[in-house]
């Protein structure tokens, strides 16, 4: 038993936020949205001098727990940079992305003029993107694509995405608490630093509890996907359900926090709660996804940890 | 990466649940019911495991245990509880009182204590809170006054569970002038002792589980203290440092939430959706509950300072059982409303809300634990 991440990754992790504090950190995603172009050239430049070309999650295990950091990295500084897509090229190259049922959007689709995308349920195509973003301030780099030819399945690719995807908002969920916890020790009021407030404090420790949990989750998310992966569908969307759940209530604490700063893009807490809608909300949002989850889990089962003699109901 | 809790804790786990399956009835909810045969059962259970050898997993080898590993002494703590606690009061002399005898008594007290402890027949209490001194253990005002050779305590403990039935307190009163910290004392006390009165307090968790123990002048030898006379707060910080880790309520949750889709499988599909939905969100919880509290085991096993990640695993394992058994009476209805033999599960669920509401009271508030690790995010202000 050993929850821990491979040293490995926990390093390749460190060397990507160093490389992402050099492109600017979150003002990389505020450069981006003044200048999308900014992420085909300065932002992908940076993602092959990290070796994400040579990172392929489907490998192994440790392969696997790389990309996650590295996912988790951008997430703290809202990386303008479609990583789980791009970590999951097939074999010619297309970057993969998991799209609604009815509704082949993607976030930056307009970045690549061709896509491979699934639906939750594995059913794959083609899908070719004219260039065109929303440009809304909640999906600035979201675009709706053309959806193409059917490909084969790609349940697993579908499950390491939701995973990677994840881990990005993990995060940014963490994030979120440091720079509350920043915010709150400098930020005084009434005579004395916010922080001094029990109220104040008791949200932030919700939040970091909150967040502590989701990493270890993720984490045997991981494991299980190369343990059984057959069976992993469950803990995926579980995954992807709590760490939706969790991002939606830390972010709201992080904002809360800041006052009226929470919501001014000078605030990194800002950007981070705008960027990471896409991931919130794309292929579909939690209440969405804990209906599916229910469902496998009734079909399924949810053991894995304490077997019980399974959760289904059938 | 590897959450495998590896082969001899997946033995020791079909070991016990043979052992429950032929000696615990199903629809049994534990040793403190109306009924004292469910004591009994307990006190029989705990022989058996003794005689198994598997009373003493957690102990070390040359105090006649197991020398079992940190995810061995994980899975007792987790198949025991999920199975309604069938070692009933007993658990606390074998998790702490037992392991604080050996780090701090004396070879008396070893050779007293240790066996009957193993041996599955005795009852401990723990004489740590008071009316005025509950989260805030150090305003504790009992107090021991030097008597000849020995002691006499006059004051009063509260919330004492198993006080009725226990045989030994392990107390703690206060020796000298010393504020806070300084001065407290721990004692070993039979509770046949001349001066002690046992007080039930009635309360929805039912019998046995809460007390008043009020002690008027009662003496006690000079061989009665463990640990040093004003050392007792290091005895106190091994206690609590072993409730940290705390039960493995998760264990229960989980074993409910599963048993809930097979009692109500005839009309799971005519639910309302989002009980379907709430169902799957509490296994989530259950889920992340048990990781964190691994995480703190995994700590224990490597050494690290556990007491943050300790304090978050109690936060996310208590709020995890009361949302779970609000979710298990919701999925019951007006059901929740019946108990015993009858109800749904045997009663095991109306047995766990109840039992539920002082999950995050018991062995530390959760405010106290939020404290705890608002403190350690900020840096030291709190």
């Amino acid at each position: 038993m050993n929850p821990v991440l491979p040293e490995e990754a926990v390093e390749f992790g460190a060397s990507a936020s160093r490389a992402f504090a050099a492109l600017g950190g979150v003002d990389a995603a505020r450069r981006a949205e003044e200048t999308p172009s900014l992420r085909a050239g300065e932002v992908a430049e940076a993602m092959v001098a990290l070796g994400i070309d040579e990172l392929d999650p489907r490998a192994d295990p440790d392969t696997l727990a790389a990309a996650a950091a590295l996912c988790e990295a951008a997430g703290r500084v809202a990386l303008p940079y479609p990583l789980p897509s791009v970590l999951l090229r097939d074999g010619s190259g297309l970057p993969f992305a998991v799209v609604p049922d009815t509704h082949c959007r993607v976030d930056h689709g307009d970045l690549f003029g061709g896509w491979r995308v699934a639906t939750l349920d594995g059913t794959a195509t083609t899908a070719s993107s004219d260039g065109a973003a929303l440009g809304s301030r909640l999906g600035p780099f979201v675009a709706d694509l053309q959806a193409g030819d059917a490909l084969p399945p790609a349940r697993d690719d579908v499950a390491l995405h939701l995973t990677l995807t994840a881990w990005h908002v993990l995060g940014t969920a963490d994030r979120a608490v440091e720079l509350a916890v920043d915010h709150v020790r400098t930020r005084m009021q009434f005579g004395k630093p916010l922080a001094a407030f029990q109220a104040v404090q008791f949200q932030l420790a919700d939040a970091a509890v909150a967040v502590a949990g989701l990493r270890e989750l993720a984490h045997f998310t991981l494991w299980r996907l190369a343990d059984a992966p057959t069976t992993a569908l469950a803990d995926v969307l579980a995954l992807r359900v709590h760490a939706l759940d969790v991002a939606r209530s830390v972010l709201r604490t992080g904002q809360q926090l800041h006052g009226a700063a929470g919501v001014c893009d000078e605030y990194d807490i800002s950007v981070l709660a705008r960027h990471v809608q896409p991931a919130l909300r794309l292929p579909c949002s939690a209440e969405r996804t804990v209906a599916e989850l229910a469902a496998v889990v009734e079909r399924d089962g949810f053991d894995g940890l304490f077997p019980h003699g399974g959760s289904a109901v059938a | 990466m590897d959450f495998d809790l590896g082969e001899p804790a997946a033995e020791l786990r079909t070991r016990l649940r043979a052992l429950i399956a032929a000696h615990i009835p199903e629809g049994y909810l534990g040793a403190f019911s109306d009924d004292p045969a469910d004591l009994d059962m307990a006190q029989r259970f705990c022989k058996t495991l003794a005689d198994e050898g598997l009373l003493t997993v957690a102990w070390p080898t040359e105090y006649g245990g197991a020398g079992g590993s940190v995810w061995e002494q994980t899975v007792v703590r987790e198949e025991m509880w999920a199975h309604h606690e069938p070692r009933g009061a007993q658990y606390m002399g074998l998790n702490w009182v037992g392991p604080a005898i050996m780090a701090f008594g004396t070879e008396e007290q070893k050779r007293r204590h240790l066996s009957a402890i193993a041996a599955g027949e005795v009852i401990w209490c723990q004489g740590f809170s008071e009316p005025d001194a509950g989260s805030d253990l150090a305003a504790l005002s009992t107090r021991a006054t030097p008597d000849g050779d020995g002691w006499r305590i006059t004051g009063q403990k509260i919330w004492t569970s198993y006080a009725g039935m226990a045989q030994w307190c392990v107390l703690a009163a206060r020796v000298g002038e010393g504020q806070r910290h300084e001065g407290i004392t721990m004692f070993l006390v039979p509770m046949d002792a001349p001066g002690i009165t046992v007080r039930p307090i009635k309360s929805m968790l039912g019998p046995h589980h809460l007390n008043e123990v009020f002690f008027d002048d009662v003496p006690a030898g000079a061989d009665a203290v463990l640990g040093g006379v004003g050392e007792g707060w290091a005895v106190i910080r091994r206690a609590l440092a072993h409730e940290r880790v705390g039960i493995a309520r998760y264990a229960r949750c989980e074993r409910l939430l599963s048993a809930l889709g097979r009692e109500l499988a005839p009309v799971w599909d005519h639910l309302p959706p989002a009980l379907h939905t709430q169902w799957a969100r509490a296994l989530i919880q259950v889920r992340v509950a048990r990781l964190l509290a691994y995480r703190t085991v995994r700590a224990q096993e490597t050494g690290e300072p556990p007491d943050v990640m300790a304090s978050a695993a109690r936060i996310a394992v208590t709020q995890c059982d009361q949302q779970v058994a609000e979710l298990l009476f919701q999925a019951i209805d007006h059901e929740s409303l019946d108990s015993g033999a009858t109800a749904p599960l045997h009663g095991a669920i109306e047995d766990h809300w109840r039992y539920a509401q002082a999950a995050t009271v018991a062995s530390g508030t959760i405010e106290v634990q939020r404290m705890i690790v608002s403190k350690a995010l900020l840096g030291g202000r709190s």
